[in-house]
């Protein structure tokens, strides 16, 4: 049975369909890659999923209960993690706090809270941060330390959005160790979306291409590296004809 | 057990606030056994009168950033439940302050539920509407003596009388009043790290997060709500048979949640110490400005003009208030 089933999912903003009849499956312990040009339905999607969003038609099961017009805090409680593409801190949290916000979910006790996020940090290496208000850090840090708040609630899957955007080549290397220690390590289902391409297709075991809405391939990195399609669609035609002798 | 101890847990601040603060009580826990004037005192009981108000406050519209300026429907419910059972059935004050809590926390839900499905400056706007309505109400309502409002009158009972609250000498009211303050800063000792308390700073710093993260937003918003209206509700009981004599027009005024709001936005909004900082300054401002130049005539809105201008100055220096200036001053900054 697979983790995650998604079928004909529509989401119409007014006129515009943000996600267009989109159908696929995740199967326990898999990496997905989604990847797709700006404004291409990835977030929605995963607003979608989330429950943040409403859908306009289509069935989202996930671990065999539908769980479609449940509530965003319930589909969070069922074991579907996410991170927010973008992110400002603007309370007074400290690093620990926040990750103790997401602890909470399965317990009411502060010191049980607190061990958890603690192990949780110092597993994403992010122990020396513990003290700092999220507020404070930088974007790479603070991206890291929404990923260990969303690994807090102990996710069966987690959906992570543009977490390497805007990073450097360094910061990169680092969240992608914390991306494969979730995924190798703890066992946890991954959904990422990532314009970082090379990140997507070193990590993906597959990967999933929307393109205006509509889902336009899925396969294995290497396959979806070389499709025509996708490369026009991710690219733009002008990259295909400049690279068309590598590609062929 | 955990969250008795967590209540009486202070280690997360510096020894050198504790010592302060133990120095304070020490000095509130003395000051009416030295000579001192009947202003005074009367002056340090609205301390702690709108010190409660404000920790109360600080839940819901400072851990939790929904502004309320409404939070005087609360105080007459308090004071209103237990000054008509009083007058009328002789109910003793301990048992009309939680029948007044029950009262207020149920009327809580019943406007906190659809309230809380608005956000920012529509809620605030909305909680103005719900406690001028019950205000308006009150002013109509003959079974709780319509604008005339209530009296108790102390002839009928023979001071001190424990049960009913009904003291001749304020010292009395002082020392009960200070004790709902302690057990109060406790409370909120607890609140601030519990996990509602959590996932409130949540809420307040991003929604969707927090609903990501497993919060049920809207029912947290609501279950702290309840939380802060039972706070003011028992200070509004204790007020009733302080003051003895209850109008819609003053006890529910919006003057009243205005100036809760402030003194918990000037002290430190979501900070333990915040509303305590706020009423410790405004509180003694307001009286001695009333004393001073209140009776002058035309100067009764000098009050009004000095709240606009702390609002004003809040929001364009430090949101989080004094308390925040505190902090800031102290925290050391990464590299
Ligand atoms: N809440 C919203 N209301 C209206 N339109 C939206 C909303 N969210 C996204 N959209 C639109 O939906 C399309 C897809 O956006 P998005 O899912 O954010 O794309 P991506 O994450 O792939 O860059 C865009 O045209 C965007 O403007
Ligand atoms: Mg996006």
């Amino acid at each position: 049975m697979p983790l995650l089933e998604v079928h004909n999912l529509v989401k119409n903003f007014g006129g515009l369909k943000a996600n267009d009849d989109i159908s696929f499956t995740v199967e326990k312990g898999e990496l997905i890659g989604l990847i797709g040009p700006n404004g291409a339905g990835k977030t929605t999607l995963f607003n979608c999923i989330s429950g943040l969003h409403p859908v306009s038609s289509g069935r989202i099961v996930f671990d065999g209960e539908d769980i479609t017009s449940l509530k965003a805090f319930d589909i969070a409680r069922r074991g579907m993690a996410r991170t927010f593409q973008v992110y400002v801190a603007s309370g007074d949290l400290t690093v620990i706090e926040n990750v103790m916000v997401g602890a909470f979910m399965h317990t009411r006790l502060r010191t049980a809270a607190r061990s958890r996020a603690e192990e949780i940090l110092s597993n994403l290496n992010l122990a020396e941060l513990t003290g700092y208000r999220v507020s404070e850090l930088p974007v790479a840090a603070q991206k890291r330390v929404t990923m260990a708040t969303a690994l807090a609630t102990g996710p069966k899957m987690l959906l992570l959005d543009e977490v390497a955007a805007g990073l450097n080549p360094s910061e990169v290397d680092e969240i992608m160790s914390g991306i494969r220690h979730v995924h190798n390590d703890m066992g946890i289902t991954v959904m990422l979306i990532e314009h970082v391409m090379e990140l997507v297709m070193k990590i993906s075991d597959r990967v999933i291409v929307l393109d205006y809405g509509q889902k336009i391939a899925e396969g294995q990195p290497r396959q979806i590296a070389g499709d025509p399609r996708v490369i026009q669609a991710y690219l733009g035609e002008r990259y295909v004809r400049e690279h068309s002798q590598e590609l062929t | 057990m955990e969250a008795l101890k967590s209540a009486f847990d202070f280690s997360d601040f510096p020894r050198s606030d504790l010592f302060v603060a133990g120095a304070l009580v020490v000095l509130l826990l003395v000051f009416p056994l030295f000579p001192h004037s009947a202003f005074a005192m009367a002056t340090v009981i609205q301390f702690f009168i709108f010190s409660l108000y404000g920790m109360g406050w600080n839940t819901i519209g400072g851990y939790g950033g929904q502004v309320d300026l409404g939070k005087a429907q609360y105080v007459g419910i308090g004071a209103y439940t237990t000054a008509v059972m009083l007058i009328r059935w002789d109910i003793p004050f301990w048992v009309s302050m939680p029948v007044g809590v029950c009262l207020a926390v149920a009327w809580s839900f019943v406007i906190g539920f659809p309230l809380f499905r608005l956000k920012g400056h529509y809620f605030a706007i909305a909680t103005i509407a719900t406690s001028l309505v019950l205000k308006d109400l009150f002013e109509v309502w003959d079974f709780v003596g319509a604008a005339r409002g209530l009296e108790i009158s102390p002839i009928k009972y023979t001071p001190p009388d424990f049960l009913r609250l009904i003291f001749r000498e304020d010292i009395y009211y002082y020392y009960v009043i200070f004790a709902f303050f302690l057990i109060g800063i406790f409370y909120i000792n607890w609140f601030r790290k519990s996990r509602l308390g959590f996932q409130l700073r949540a809420i307040k710093d991003n929604e969707s997060v927090a609903q990501s993260l497993g919060i049920n937003v809207h029912l947290a918003k609501v279950k702290t709500y309840a939380i802060a209206t039972a706070f003011v509700s028992v200070v509004g009981s204790f007020h009733a048979c302080y003051i003895k004599n209850i109008e819609p027009e003053d006890t529910m005024s919006l003057n009243i949640s205005i100036l809760i709001a402030l003194m918990a936005m000037l002290g430190g909004a979501g900070s333990l110490w915040g509303p305590i900082i706020g009423a410790g300054i405004l509180i003694p401002l307001k009286s001695y400005l009333k004393e001073w130049l209140g009776a002058t005539a035309g100067l009764v809105g000098i009050d009004l003009i000095l709240y606009a201008l702390i609002i004003m100055i809040i929001s364009a220096t430090e949101p989080r208030g004094i308390w925040g200036i505190v902090e800031r001053l102290r925290r050391r900054k990464p590299n």
